[in-house]
Parts: structure tokens; sequence; C-alpha cells
């Protein structure tokens, strides 16, 4: 038996005797098994500075335009002796030593927009500057690839738009008990099983009915699954660690998920950049510590995939705030057990050379890692997905 | 008036209506049911809560020393949650319903988020004030507002550094919408608005010393124009009346836009941005009550909780509690997601927040127990699972079932769907409540708002 086949057989037993032994074996099974690549994403949340995140300290332009809350060489984590990290971002820089790292720099696209909401559901979407699509990235990828809600998990209590596909969505799980319990209550079990209807997601009706029966079914395997394991790993105390211990939970239980997608949010740095984004960083850091650690006690990390961006940089200017306004291209992390290209993979764009916006000039489009990450990663055609040929990238 | 389109005028105009208060109209015209429902909203009454400890505060005592001061923010807090609590409370059991849902609907416009209750409850009743009335003095009063100046950074606009926040979210958010300015326009008109600031009392304070008074080329003009001047020039554009047309009938009629409604909509909006005629042109159509749109559109979770309130009502007791529902369900008021605001629509639904949708009647009105038995059934077979629960937060609510008993006396228990329904219920979910045993009115109200049709209005 192939293991598509398998773990499509398994998911559907289990769902239909419910035997936690049987879970259990199963998730052995997957989680002994090589190759079961998972991707993780990460969103920091109102536009991460990526020049205070990834310092140019040997260029003067770049403190020439932050008199004040440009980041002096000294507090820096020097990577190559052009680019340091902030000093929040030492897990990183073993991750970076361990080869674990991908820096990609001057990720954007063109025409950038610089509206928070609108940046979001371009990156979410993966569409143009000046095109509205309605589905997100991976929620297409569950549409053509993948035909199960729980394959891609947000680890919130709302579901973001790079997560909703035309047919299907995924799923948005903070708490996987809870939720099997309440669809547990045997009204509401009646209700879904009674509903009769061949078009179930034509209409805003048939959307709630198809929610909940799918929530039912994933609901049940989810927390079977993932019940099997649990972490021994601290994490720091913060709702973003929480979420990447839930993923790792996810992943080590042997869930047959996917696509996990966690946010951090708070990083429209307008005024009193300097602390702010001090802790943001950290926060983010000392979370993804853990989380590869955990991953790599079960030897699960070289099989997962981390991928960090935010909807856009900052403008290269301070402004008169001690902020930073938003900008456009910006700087991506790509965390993995399994890099071809460790460190950074492309010099910083030129802090002289600004669009009339006075922001940096992107130089890959963020697309072409979406497209690498599904041919190369996820194996499947990205095309479809991103509905225009990308030329992939060798990171991976 | 048909009943089904009392309803559903009710539904979007207002939070629902009961068959005893529906009694009155049926036999109204449209257009006097309508004007009914304008001239119940036609008083202005605010929202306030009881802040002792802020009324005589002067800024000296407010900062008296840095604790003090966070002394007074993390109290000031508490009051935010405080007043979302009331407004709950006053949308569930106000008499002016179109005001209030048009207050509702202005907040998810002129975004905002404060952690200063007097600024915050200030901001909240000038939406209220200006619910019904003039656009153009809406934008002018809401530019002006501390809440907004602090939110879109426009105290740190300056004469010689701009912060193109506030200008950027006026074109895109608040009249103009994406795509219909330049980038160009936003620089321009972020010098327009330098010199926005305001005094501890939250009056508005305009500083002549960080005003520039340049030149501006904004929209093909150009002069030294102040805020006020760029939002005229921005409403002199028909595409301002043709925004906000489109969000109101997006919001009030359907998602799926019908553009020939919306231009004739436009039209009469533009003429003098008078917000009651264009809604009560809106309500008086046609196609506003054509099959297509009734019932048809999501609640959100702000319509969940106020609704069950028309049918029985809720008086939440725990400021916590009433905080918690909103933050599961999706919707926080006072705590908006971002300047957008919420998405709404199909953006309310995922796994999580539509088993709470369908779990909240029960939990409030019946012990978080649905009835199951069927027809010949002595006992309910699926007890056990509710025996089994424990640990279960109960919400602390009153709950007056005498006001549902009076108001729904008339109604036959088999009728009760045609009034707590705005949508048609699903064949094989028909087939189930056909089933049940139906003996308690009460236990099939619940039964029925247990249903994803009571999602609907």
């Amino acid at each position: 038996m192939d293991r598509r086949k398998f773990i499509k057989n398994s998911s559907l037993a289990s769902s239909l005797f419910l035997v936690p032994s049987f879970v259990n074996a199963f998730s052995q099974m997957v989680t002994s098994e090589t190759g079961y690549k998972r991707l993780v994403i990460i969103q920091l949340s109102g536009g991460n500075d990526g020049l205070n995140t990834l310092v140019p300290f040997r260029n003067d332009d770049y403190y020439r335009a932050r008199p004040t809350i440009g980041l002096k060489k000294e507090g820096l984590i020097n990577l190559d002796n052009e680019l340091g990290l902030h000093s929040s971002l030492r897990p990183l820089k073993d991750l970076y030593d361990q080869g674990y790292l991908t820096i990609i720099n001057n990720v954007g696209y063109p025409n950038p927009n610089r509206s928070h909401f609108r940046a979001t559901d371009i990156w979410q979407t993966a569409s143009d500057s000046n095109q509205y699509l309605q589905t997100g990235w991976i929620g297409r990828y569950l549409d053509h690839f993948n035909q199960k809600p729980d394959a891609a998990i947000e680890l919130d209590e709302s579901l973001s738009l790079a997560l909703k596909g035309d047919k299907l969505n995924g799923m948005a799980i903070k708490n996987p008990a809870l939720l099997y319990k309440t669809t547990q209550d045997p009204y509401l079990k009646n209700v879904s099983k009674h509903y009769q209807d061949n078009h179930l997601n034509e209409h805003n009706l048939g959307y709630l009915y198809k929610t909940l029966i799918d929530t039912k079914s994933s609901a049940r395997y989810i927390y079977e699954t993932s019940k099997t394991y649990s972490s021994s790993i601290d994490y720091p105390k913060h709702d973003f660690s929480k979420q990447l211990k839930t993923t790792a939970q996810f992943i080590n239980s042997g869930l047959n998920t996917k696509v996990y997608y966690a946010s951090l949010t708070g990083f429209d740095t307008h005024i009193y950049q300097l602390n702010k984004h001090k802790r943001l960083l950290k926060v983010y850091a000392d979370g993804m510590k853990a989380f590869v650690k955990d991953l790599q006690s079960k030897d699960s990390f070289k099989d997962t995939l981390i991928l960090t961006f935010s909807e856009f940089g900052r403008r290269v200017n301070q402004n008169s705030g001690n902020g930073t306004d938003h900008g456009s291209a910006n700087t991506l992390f790509v965390i993995g057990g399994d890099l071809k290209k460790p460190g950074v993979y492309n010099n910083l764009a030129s802090l002289s050379d600004l669009d009339n916006n006075g922001d940096m000039k992107f130089e890959i489009d963020f697309r072409t890692i979406y497209a690498t990450v599904l041919k190369k990663w996820l194996h499947v055609n990205d095309q479809v997905i991103l509905n225009k040929p990308f030329e992939p990238l060798d990171f991976i | 008036m048909k009943k089904e389109h009392i309803q559903h005028l009710y539904w979007r105009a207002g939070f629902g209506i009961n068959p005893k208060a529906m009694q009155s109209l049926l036999d109204k015209s449209r257009k006097s049911v309508v004007d009914l429902l304008f001239y119940e909203s036609s008083n202005y009454i605010p929202l306030k809560i009881d802040t002792p400890e802020f009324d005589t505060l002067t800024f000296e005592e407010f900062n008296e020393t840095k604790k003090i001061h966070r002394a007074y923010i993390e109290k000031s807090k508490l009051k935010v949650k405080e007043l979302n609590h009331e407004w709950i409370h006053k949308m569930s059991f106000s008499n002016e319903t179109l005001r209030e849902k048009m207050t509702l609907f202005w907040a998810n416009h002129f975004v905002c988020q404060d952690r200063f209750i007097l600024y915050i409850q200030k901001f909240n009743n000038t939406l209220r004030q200006n619910a019904l009335g003039n656009f153009k003095d809406f934008v002018k009063a809401i530019s002006k507002e501390p809440t907004m100046i602090d939110y879109l950074d426009l105290k740190q606009n300056r004469k010689n550094k701009p912060n193109e926040n506030f200008a950027r979210e006026l074109f895109e958010l608040f009249t103009l919408g994406v795509g219909n300015y330049s980038e160009n326009d936003i620089k321009e008109s972020a010098k327009a608005f330098t010199g926005y600031n305001y005094n501890f009392e939250g009056d508005f304070v305009f500083n002549e010393k960080q005003h520039n008074y340049d030149f501006k080329h904004v929209f093909d003009k150009a002069g030294r124009y102040d805020g006020d001047d760029i939002i005229d020039i921005v409403l002199e554009q028909k595409q301002c009346a043709r925004f906000i047309c489109t969000k109101l009938y997006s919001y009030f009629v359907n998602s799926t836009l019908n553009q020939a409604h919306i231009e004739d909509m436009t039209d009469v909006f533009y003429s003098d941005y008078h917000i009651e005629t264009v809604l009560k042109y809106m309500f008086t159509q046609d196609w506003f009550y054509s099959p297509e749109h009734i019932g048809t559109k999501i609640k959100s979770p702000v319509e969940l909780i106020v609704g069950m309130s028309q049918i029985v009502p809720v008086t939440f007791k725990e400021t916590e509690q009433v905080l918690g529902i909103q933050k599961m369900l999706g919707q926080i008021l006072l705590y908006p997601p971002n300047v957008a605001g919420w998405k709404g629509g199909k953006n309310w639904i995922d796994s999580n927040t539509l088993m709470l949708r369908l779990k909240l009647p029960s939990a409030l009105l019946s012990d978080g127990k649905i009835d199951t038995k069927v027809k010949g059934d002595f006992y309910d077979s699926f007890s056990k699972y509710y025996e089994n629960r424990k640990g279960n937060t109960k919400i602390k609510a009153s709950i007056d079932w005498d006001v549902f008993k009076t108001n729904y006396e008339e109604v036959e228990i088999e009728d009760l769907n045609n009034y707590l329904l705005q949508s048609p219920i699903n064949k094989g979910t028909l087939n189930y409540l056909n089933r049940l045993s139906k003996t308690s009115k009460l236990d099939y109200c619940v039964q029925l708002m247990s249903i994803p049709e009571y999602q609907m209005c």
C-alpha cells in the first residue's frame, strides 16, 4: 500500500471506529516514516521592519536614514561582516550556524501596496498588486491537491484568507479538545446527519452546513491523534509560543496536516519603535528556538519547513515619532533541517537607489518563494495554484 | 406590509422583531412602516457609563507620576470593557433600533480603538449622533476626534515631518476605496492635516504652529488647503458616494453587488450626502425585498447576540463574559482587528466560531441542553452527554422567558419557525425537526435557534 493510500484509509478508519490504540500505532508509523513534508507559515503582522531585523551595519546610508533608531554595530549579532541580526535574534544565529536558516532579502512584488489589509491580502492570496482574489494560496492548494480541511490548520480562533479556498477551507484550531467536545452535542450531530443538499458550497447556508459537517469529522481525527503526544520542551509564556507548541504537538503526533499557519502581531511600529520591536523579535526568536527543539526531539525537524514573512517592510527613512512608516520589499526567513542553500541567499538591495516613495526596490517576487515551496517541498504543480509560472529558487 | 417583509426590514435595519410588535405594522404601507422606523430613531440618546474617577481628572493629576498614570490607564481599560457591555445592552433594549444599527455599521467604517475611556466613549457617541445625519459633517467630526487623532497618528503628522497614516485611510477606507487616489494625493493631503491635536478634555485643538500652510496639489487641484478642505474636495467626487453606497448595499442588502441598484443609490446620496435620505430610498425599493436577499446574510456575532434578546431578553451580568463570548465569536466591539474592521459574511465562519454560534442559544437559554426527544419518546436518549459534563463555566445572565411567552402567545408552536428564522429550512433538517416531539414552545425555540438557519438574517 502506498503512503497516500495508507493515510487516507487510516484516517477513515480512525473516524469510524475511534480506537485510540490504533490511532497511536498509526501516529508512530507516520512519524517514523521519513519524507512526510510539512510547511509552517509564520506571519509577522503589521509590517516587520526588515532593516532593523537584519541590519546593514557597514552602510552609512542606513545610519543617515535612521539617526535615532538605527541599530549600532556593537549591539548586533554579526553574520558575515556586512549584515548583523538584531540582538533579540540570538536563537536564529544558532540556527544560522547549524545551516538551518536561509535569509532571503528584497522580497516583494511590482507596484507594492502599502495598506496593511491590501498587502496582507496580496501576500495571502498570491495576487498581483492590482488583482483582487477571494481565495488564499493555501486554500487553493486544498482545492486542487488535498481534499481535506484538516490538511491546513491555522493556530488561531479565526481563519485567515490564506487558508480559504473556493470549495475548501482550512481549519482554525486553538484548542483541539474543546473543539472536539463541542462537536459531540447530540442535537447538532443529528442536524448535520440529516442535512440534504447536493450543492453544498453554493450559498451562505450551504457553507454553514458544510463547515459543520467538516468540523465534526476533522475535530475527532485531530483530537484523537494529537493527544498521543505531549511536549516536554519548555516554551516561553506567550500566545505565539502556544501556537508553536500546539503545532509541534500536531506534527509530532503524526497528524497528516500538511500546512500550519501561525502569526505574531504588533509590528506596525509607527512610533517609539526600538523597545517594541526588540520585544517582539525576542518573542519570535525564543518561540522558534523551543519549536525547533521540540521538532528535533521527535526527528521531525528535517521534514519541516518554516517560512516567516511580513506583509511589507518599512520605510528606509525613520519618521518624526522615532518609528517607521509602511514600506515595501522585505527580508524573509526560511528555517528547516533540510536546506540546500543555508545562510544569506542574496545581497540586501541598495539603500541609495530607492523607489520614488523612499522604499527599497524588490528583487525577488514573493510568489517565486511560494512556487519553490509548492513544487519542491509539497510536490504539487505550483502553476495551478499561482495561476502563472514562476521560476523556482534553489534554497530547497 | 407583509409579515416576511417587515421581518426582513427589521432584521436588516435592526436586530429583528417579535410577532406582537409586528402586529400593528401589518396593515400599514411600506412607506409608513419605514417612516416609523426613522421616527423611532429621531432621538439621539448617548451611551454613557459612570466614570467618577475620570470626570474631574486633570492632566496634572493623570500624569503626577508614572505609577499613577499607569494605574489610571488600567482603570480606564476596565471602563472600556464596561462600555462594550453597556453598548451590547443598549442595542438589545434601545427603542432607537435603526440608529443603533447604523452606529454599529459606522463603527466598522470609521474604525478606531482607544484605551482611554472618555475619548472612546466620546467617539462612540459621535458615531451615534451622526449615524443618520450628513456624511460630510460626519467625516469632518471624525477627523477631529481624539481617538482618531491617536489611532491614525495625526499627532505625529507635523509640518516638517508628515505622517501619512490618516490621509491614506481617509481615502482608502473612509471615502474613496483602494485605487481611486495616488500616492501623491496621500502625501499632499497629509500636509493639510498637519496641526491636528486635542486637549486633555478631548476637545479638538488646531495647532497653527504645526500646520503646513503651503500649497497642496490634490486631485488636480491646488490651494492652501486644510483638513476640512480636503474632505470637501474628496466628497466632490462621485466615487465617494459610490464607495459608501456600495458598502451600504453590501451590508444591508447583499454582498453580491447589483451595480445598477448601487448606481441609483449613489445618485440619491451624491445630491446632498444625507445618510437618512439614501437609507430611506434603499428600504423602500422593491428590490430590497427581493427573495434573493431575504435570509441570505450571515449574522455578525453582535447581530446574533443582540438578535437573541429580541426573542428572549438576555441581560448579561458579567462584563468579562460578554467580552469572552464576543472574542470566541470573532468580534469584540471596541476592539477591531485593524483599521479595516471586520470583513463580515463568510469570514465570520470557521470551525470554531460556527460551533459556538450553534451552541450559544442553548448555553444562554437552557443550560447548554438542546432537547432531542422525538415524537413518542418518554425520555431523551442522549441525556447522558449532558450528565457527563462537568466544570462548564455557566454564563451569568438573567433570561426573561415571560417576555417570550407574552410576545409569542398568539403563535402556534408549528408556526414558530416562521417567526424565528429568516431563511427557508433545509429539507433534511426540516424532516428532522418534524420528528421532534414539540411539547414545549420554549424547548422548540431553543431547538430552532440551534440550527444553521438561525445564523442567517
